[in-house]
C-alpha cells in the first residue's frame, strides 16, 4: 500500500474531524477516503478514529501516531523537492529570490559562494519583494528566498536573522549632512523615499513608527526603489531616503549626495533566508549559508541585537 | 453569498492594518451572512472561553451544578495571566457564576481553568458537538496552552516573542495542534446563545449579561461608536493573533453575530491598528447585512 498517500488521508481526517470535509480537501470522494482509513487501520493494527453518526473523533492511539505521521509527510515532501531538483542528474534547479534592496556586490558574492558549495546545481535567482516571495512559497513556485522581517512566517523555516543598520541619504548641502551621525528628529521637514508598502507592509509600518518615535514624521512618503529614481528624488525634491550603507547609492567622491549613519538606536532592515516548512534540503542549506555569509562580509550585516524589553499589557491576555 | 464590494472593503481593511483576517457575520434572525474565509481553521485562544461559558450554563440547566456554588481559589497554582484572579495575591472564594463573569469580562485565565476543571474538557467538546460546531475542539486547558508557549519560547521569556524563529515554532499558533474553531462555528455558537437554543432562556439571559460586561473597547466594540448599539463579545489573543467574536445589537432589533480572527505579519505585542481592524471589519460586515 502507498503509505504516504494513506497517511495524508489520516492527517486530513484528523485535522478536519469530518470525512466529507477531509475528502473535499484531498480532492477525492468520501467512500474511497473511508476505505483508505480502514485499510490503514488494518495495516497498522490500530483503530485511529471513533466514528459516531454525527462526528469522527481521533482515538488516543490515533493521537499518538499523528505527530509521527505529520513528520513522515514532511520528509516525503522534502524528498520530492530534492528529487525534482536532481531529476535530470546534475542539472537540478533551485528557485531562489532576493529582495530588491540587496546590493550588486552581495548578489555577486552569494552566487560565487553558492557555486562553490553546490557546483552541480543551477540557481535560478529572482528579484522579488518579501510579499512576492511569501506568495511564491505558497504557490510552490519558489524554493528559498531572502526576506525582510517582520512578516507573516506561518509555515516557514528560517535561517539566522541578520540586521543591516539604516542610515540616511541626503543632499550634500542639506543642513543635517553636516553631522557625523544624524538624529531622526533632525530630518523634520523632509519627505521620505521608501519602497511601496505592499512589498512588505509590516516592515514599512515598523519604519514609520520608528521615525515617529524618533521625532520625525515625514510630511509625505514617496514610493521608489530604483537607485537612479531614489537619487533623483533626494537630489531635487526635499526628500531623504533611509538605507543601509551597503546600498551604495552614494558613489565614491559623490558631489551630490552623502550617506550618514543615524544617531542612537537606529532602525534596521532585518533579514533571514526562509523556505517552506519541510522543504529544506542540502541545496536550501547551501543557499542559506551563502546568503548569510555574503550579507555578513559584503553588507556589514550582523546578528540581532538583544531584544528590547517587552511589556505585555493586560489586554494581551497571555503571560509568560 | 457576499458581494464583491464588501469583500474588497474587508480585504482592504485587513491589508491596511497589516493583518490576514478571516470573518463570518450572520444576521441572528434572518440567517443572512457575510463571509471572508469563514471556514478557515483558526486558533481560538481565549475565544474558547465562550465554549466554557456555554458548557457551564448547560450543565447548570441540566441540574448537574449550581451556579451559586462557592469555589475556593487559593493563591498557589493559579494560571498565569494579567487580569482577575490570575493577578490577585490573596485567597478568594466566589460563586461559579462570578468566576464566569471574571473569565469573560477580563479574560481571567485562572477563573477559566477553575470552571474548566469543574465541568471537564470533554464536556466542553460535547457541548460544541451538540450545537453542531463540527470544527471546534479544545485540546488544552488555558494553563496547559500557556505552558506549551513557555516551553516553545524558551528561557528568554516574553521578549523572545518578537523573534521570528520563536514565532515559527509555537505550537499554540498552529490550529492543528491547539484549541481551534472556525469563524462560522463561532457565529453559530453565538446565534444559538442569542436565540436561546443553546440553553433555556434564563440561562441564556445570564450568558448574554456576562458577555455584555466585557471591558475591552479596542477591538469589536471600536467599530460601533454608537451609544444606542450594544456590543457583547469575547476576545482572544496570542503572539501575532488577535480575535474577537460577539453580537452587535441595534435599537431597531437587528442583531448580528460576528467572528473575526486575525494574524499580524508584525511580531510586536502592541499594535493598535491590528486591534481596531477587528471592529472595522465587523462594521463593514454588519453594514452590508443592514443595507436595504
Amino acid at each position: 500500500m502507498d503509505l504516504v498517500r494513506h497517511l495524508e488521508c489520516f492527517v486530513a481526517v484528523a485535522e478536519e474531524s469530518h470525512f466529507g470535509r477531509a475528502a473535499a480537501r484531498l480532492g477525492m470522494a468520501q467512500p474511497p477516503l473511508s476505505q483508505r482509513i480502514q485499510r490503514l487501520e488494518r495495516e497498522l493494527g490500530v483503530r485511529l478514529f471513533e466514528r459516531t453518526s454525527r462526528q469522527v473523533r481521533i482515538t488516543e492511539a490515533g493521537t499518538l501516531l499523528l505527530a509521527e505521521a505529520r513528520e513522515l509527510l514532511t520528509r516525503a515532501e522534502s524528498l520530492r523537492a530534492t528529487a525534482r531538483r536532481v531529476r535530470d542528474g546534475e542539472t537540478g534547479l533551485l528557485r531562489a529570490a532576493l529582495s530588491p534592496d540587496i546590493s550588486g556586490e552581495t548578489v555577486a558574492a552569494l552566487l560565487a559562494d553558492f557555486r562553490r558549495r553546490h557546483a552541480g546545481l543551477e540557481l535560478e535567482l529572482h528579484e522579488l519583494s518579501t510579499a512576492q516571495q511569501l506568495a511564491g512559497f505558497a504557490a510552490h513556485e519558489l524554493d528559498v528566498g531572502l526576506i525582510h522581517h517582520p512578516c507573516d512566517v506561518t509555515g516557514l523555516e528560517l535561517g539566522p536573522v541578520l540586521r543591516r543598520d539604516l542610515g540616511v541619504l541626503l543632499p550634500r548641502g542639506a543642513v543635517p549632512a553636516d553631522r557625523e551621525e544624524v538624529p531622526l528628529a533632525a530630518l523634520t521637514g523632509y519627505d521620505l523615499v521608501l519602497f511601496p508598502r505592499a512589498d512588505a507592509p509590516a516592515v514599512y509600518d515598523d519604519l514609520l513608527t520608528a521615525c515617529a518615535r524618533g521625532g520625525w514624521t515625514p510630511g509625505a512618503v514617496r514610493h521608489g526603489q530604483g537607485a537612479s529614481f531614489v537619487r533623483g528624488l533626494v537630489l531635487s525634491s526635499g526628500a531623504v531616503a533611509l538605507c543601509p550603507r551597503d546600498t551604495r547609492l552614494v558613489t565614491p567622491g559623490d558631489q551630490d549626495l552623502v550617506w550618514r549613519p543615524l544617531a542612537g538606536a537606529a532602525p534596521a532592515w532585518r533579514h533571514s533566508v526562509a523556505w517552506p516548512r519541510g522543504r529544506g534540503d542540502s541545496a536550501v542549506a547551501a543557499f542559506t549559508d551563502a546568503a548569510t555569509h555574503a550579507l555578513r562580509t559584503t553588507a556589514g550585516a550582523h546578528s540581532e541585537a538583544p531584544a528590547r524589553p517587552l511589556h505585555l499589557r493586560p489586554a494581551s491576555e497571555y503571560w509568560l | 453569498m457576499t458581494d464583491t464590494v464588501t469583500l474588497a472593503r474587508l480585504d482592504a481593511a485587513f491589508a491596511e492594518a497589516g493583518v490576514t483576517g478571516w470573518l463570518h457575520a450572520v444576521d441572528v434572525d434572518s440567517g443572512a451572512q457575510v463571509e471572508a474565509g469563514a471556514d478557515q481553521a483558526v486558533c481560538t485562544a481565549s475565544v474558547h472561553k465562550v465554549c466554557v461559558l456555554v458548557t457551564l450554563h448547560e450543565r447548570a440547566a441540566a441540574g448537574a451544578l449550581d451556579l451559586t456554588e462557592q469555589v475556593e481559589c487559593p493563591p498557589a497554582g493559579r494560571t498565569p495571566g494579567p487580569t482577575g484572579l490570575s493577578a490577585m495575591l490573596d485567597p478568594v472564594r466566589m460563586s461559579l457564576r462570578d468566576a464566569a463573569f471574571w473569565m469573560m469580562s477580563v479574560s481571567d485565565n485562572t477563573a477559566a481553568d477553575l470552571l474548566l476543571r469543574r465541568v471537564g474538557l470533554d464536556a466542553v467538546n460535547r457541548t460544541a458537538e451538540r450545537l453542531g460546531l463540527t470544527r471546534t475542539r479544545a485540546v488544552y486547558g488555558f494553563g496547559e496552552m500557556l505552558a506549551t508557549m513557555r516551553e516553545d519560547t524558551g528561557p528568554a521569556g516574553a521578549q523572545a516573542l518578537t523573534d521570528p524563529h520563536v514565532i515559527t515554532r509555537l505550537r499554540a499558533l498552529d490550529p492543528a495542534r491547539t484549541n481551534r474553531s472556525t469563524p462560522r462555528d463561532m457565529t453559530r455558537l453565538l446565534a444559538a446563545v442569542w436565540r436561546d437554543e443553546a440553553c433555556p432562556p434564563e440561562y441564556g439571559a445570564a450568558m448574554r449579561r456576562i458577555m455584555g460586561l466585557q471591558v475591552w473597547p479596542h477591538r469589536l466594540a471600536s467599530g460601533f461608536p454608537f451609544d444606542d448599539v450594544h456590543v457583547a463579545g469575547k476576545t482572544g489573543s496570542l503572539p501575532t493573533l488577535r480575535n474577537e467574536v460577539g453580537v452587535v445589537e441595534y435599537p431597531d432589533g437587528g442583531r448580528y453575530a460576528v467572528a473575526v480572527f486575525t494574524r499580524t505579519a508584525h511580531t510586536a505585542a502592541t499594535l493598535p491598528a491590528a486591534d481596531a481592524v477587528i471592529g472595522t471589519a465587523a462594521r463593514i460586515a454588519v453594514d452590508a447585512l443592514r443595507a436595504p
